[in-house]
């Protein structure tokens, strides 16, 4: 069974595109399985779950001399 | 030349200076030898810097008989590739930058030439701090001393080789997924990833800047604790700086490990651990319990997704070599160059998830660390890889041990603690709160004491 979370060589050629990087076809495959690993983990994940920690600014009061 | 000099501590080398059964000049002199020889088989040097060496050596002399108490006095060193030398070519291993000399340094070079070490060269790098070089690169990849057909790790991968093979006593590396630690553990040395924002990177080249850490690398936990005071605190030239006060990392090495509480996360860094890594994991825990620790295994859950440090990574180096790659892509080295442009396929959204999920991390993990004081895992599943494999481009990025530290941005530090089969070393993770260091360093300097992995020395 495919793995829904993978990036198909049709939405890899789209990302291309739209980027407009040239990316030769010989490391298509490369660039795809880079892709697909780095993707897993935010393609697995139910954005409305995640806890409502965020990058954010941060400011800290400097202390105290 | 003995291996007496080349494999002494930085405590060693300061010793006899001060006694004066040895100078400075004295062990320039014998590791520029030493180096001329194995540097050939090795490829750690990108630039041997004699006449530099030298100077330094006869201004230590002068300072040691003025009676300079700096511990750093006199200690030969050399930086990765991506710090900048003021005079003295910086190539980041690439060929964008194969003929640049900086008229700027960066500020941990200073603090340590200010210090009074000996600088004895520019050592490779995985281009960009990223690339391995695949064969035909505009400079050739380092060797593992322990085995010349595997790889050092990387990408601070000349530091960790000419560290294993007694080519200098201390060495910069910087650490984005890993890039001190997986040098470490395969080269048999130490390295330690200080907490983000203890070291400064202003001078350093940027391969992601949420991620990016610069640190020490050595044989032993003492000397990274020496190299690290040396290099510590709050520069103003680096945004991410900090402003914590810098503590003394050499008092708690005297403590010992009574009373320590060691977390072990059981989940995530051990799937697809080799067995031999495990057991000597195992019985490094054993010693730890040995030493007086209290040993745990605790969770972190959300780490199943830590995976995600590598579409930070991507997606901020390709923002920091966009133009590069859109005007001069051919000075990229292969797989590199597609590998750097697959950041510009990310999506702003999937970045924006990506820091969330480690928002997440960080949050778990503190809490975990509110019970432990450390955390112990193994540095990396395996030990080095062959060239044949780690030249394959279907490779891919496997699960990492060390990218959690990455994200989460704790102090971390990897020593050795077995050998595999084959002869090639094993590593011991080891993982502190922010900015104690001090702690880390003592846990390592006990088990270090306790045992003698650190004593082998490479074949070559």
């Amino acid at each position: 069974m495919a793995d829904t979370h993978e990036l198909t060589l049709d939405e890899l050629r789209d990302r291309i595109r739209a980027a407009g990087v040239p990316i030769p076809d010989n490391r298509l495959a490369m660039v795809r399985k880079l892709l697909t690993e780095a993707l897993a983990p935010v393609r697995a994940l139910d954005s409305r779950t995640i806890r409502t920690v965020e990058p954010a600014v941060k400011f800290v009061p400097k202390a105290e001399e | 030349m003995s291996d007496e000099i080349a494999y002494a501590t930085i405590r060693e080398l300061g010793t006899r200076y001060r006694k004066r059964e040895l100078s400075p000049v004295e062990v320039t002199s014998a590791l520029l030898t030493r180096i001329e020889k194995l540097d050939p088989l090795l490829h750690a040097f990108v630039t041997v810097t004699a006449d530099r060496a030298l100077e330094d050596a006869r201004m230590a002399e002068a300072a040691l008989r003025r009676g300079d108490e700096n511990p750093l006095l006199g200690i030969p060193v050399a930086h990765k590739d991506i710090y900048l030398t003021r005079g003295i070519r910086t190539t980041g291993g690439s060929a964008l930058f194969a003929d640049w000399v900086p008229d700027e340094e960066s500020t941990v070079v200073r603090k340590w030439r200010e210090a009074g070490t000996l600088l004895l060269g520019k050592l490779i790098t995985h281009e960009f701090a990223f690339g391995i070089q695949f064969p035909g690169h505009k400079f050739p990849a380092a060797r593992n001393p322990w085995n010349l057909d595997h790889v050092p790790g990387g990408s601070s991968s000349g530091s960790g080789a000419a560290l294993a093979a007694g080519l200098i006593a201390g060495a910069t590396g910087s650490d984005t997924g890993g890039s001190i630690r997986g040098p470490a553990s395969f080269c048999g040395i130490v390295g330690i990833k200080p907490t983000y924002g203890r070291a400064s990177r202003a001078g350093v080249m940027t391969l992601s800047w949420t991620l990016d850490h610069t640190g020490p690398m050595a044989r032993t936990v003492e000397d990274c604790a020496f190299l690290l005071q040396g290099m510590a605190g709050h520069d103003p030239a680096d945004p991410a700086s900090s402003t914590v006060p810098v503590g003394d990392y050499l008092a708690p090495l005297r403590r010992g490990m009574s009373g320590v509480r060691i977390g072990v996360p059981r989940n995530y860094f051990f799937d697809g651990v080799e067995p031999e890594v495990q057991a000597a994991f195992e019985e490094a825990l054993g010693t730890l319990r040995k030493l007086g620790a209290e040993v745990r295994d605790v969770r972190i859950p959300s780490l199943h997704a830590a995976h995600s440090f590598l579409l930070i990574l991507l997606a901020e180096a390709y923002a920091y070599h966009e133009r590069d790659l859109r005007e001069r892509p051919q000075l990229y080295g292969e797989v590199l160059r597609e590998r750097l442009m697959s950041g510009a396929l990310i999506t702003a959204a999937e970045y924006t998830q990506a820091q969330r999920i480690r928002s997440e991390i960080c949050a778990e993990t503190a809490a975990v660390l509110q019970d432990v004081e450390v955390l112990a895992t193994p540095t990396t599943p395996r030990s080095a890889l062959p060239f044949t494999m780690a030249h394959d481009p279907e490779v891919g990025f496997v699960k990492s041990n060390m990218a959690p530290f990455n994200l989460t941005g704790l102090p971390t530090l990897a020593l050795p603690c077995g050998f595999s089969g084959a002869g090639l070393p094993l590593s011991l993770q080891l993982s502190g709160r922010p900015f104690e260091e001090g702690t880390v360093l003592r846990v390592g300097h006990a088990y270090e004491k306790a045992t003698a992995w650190h004593t082998r020395r490479p074949p070559v």
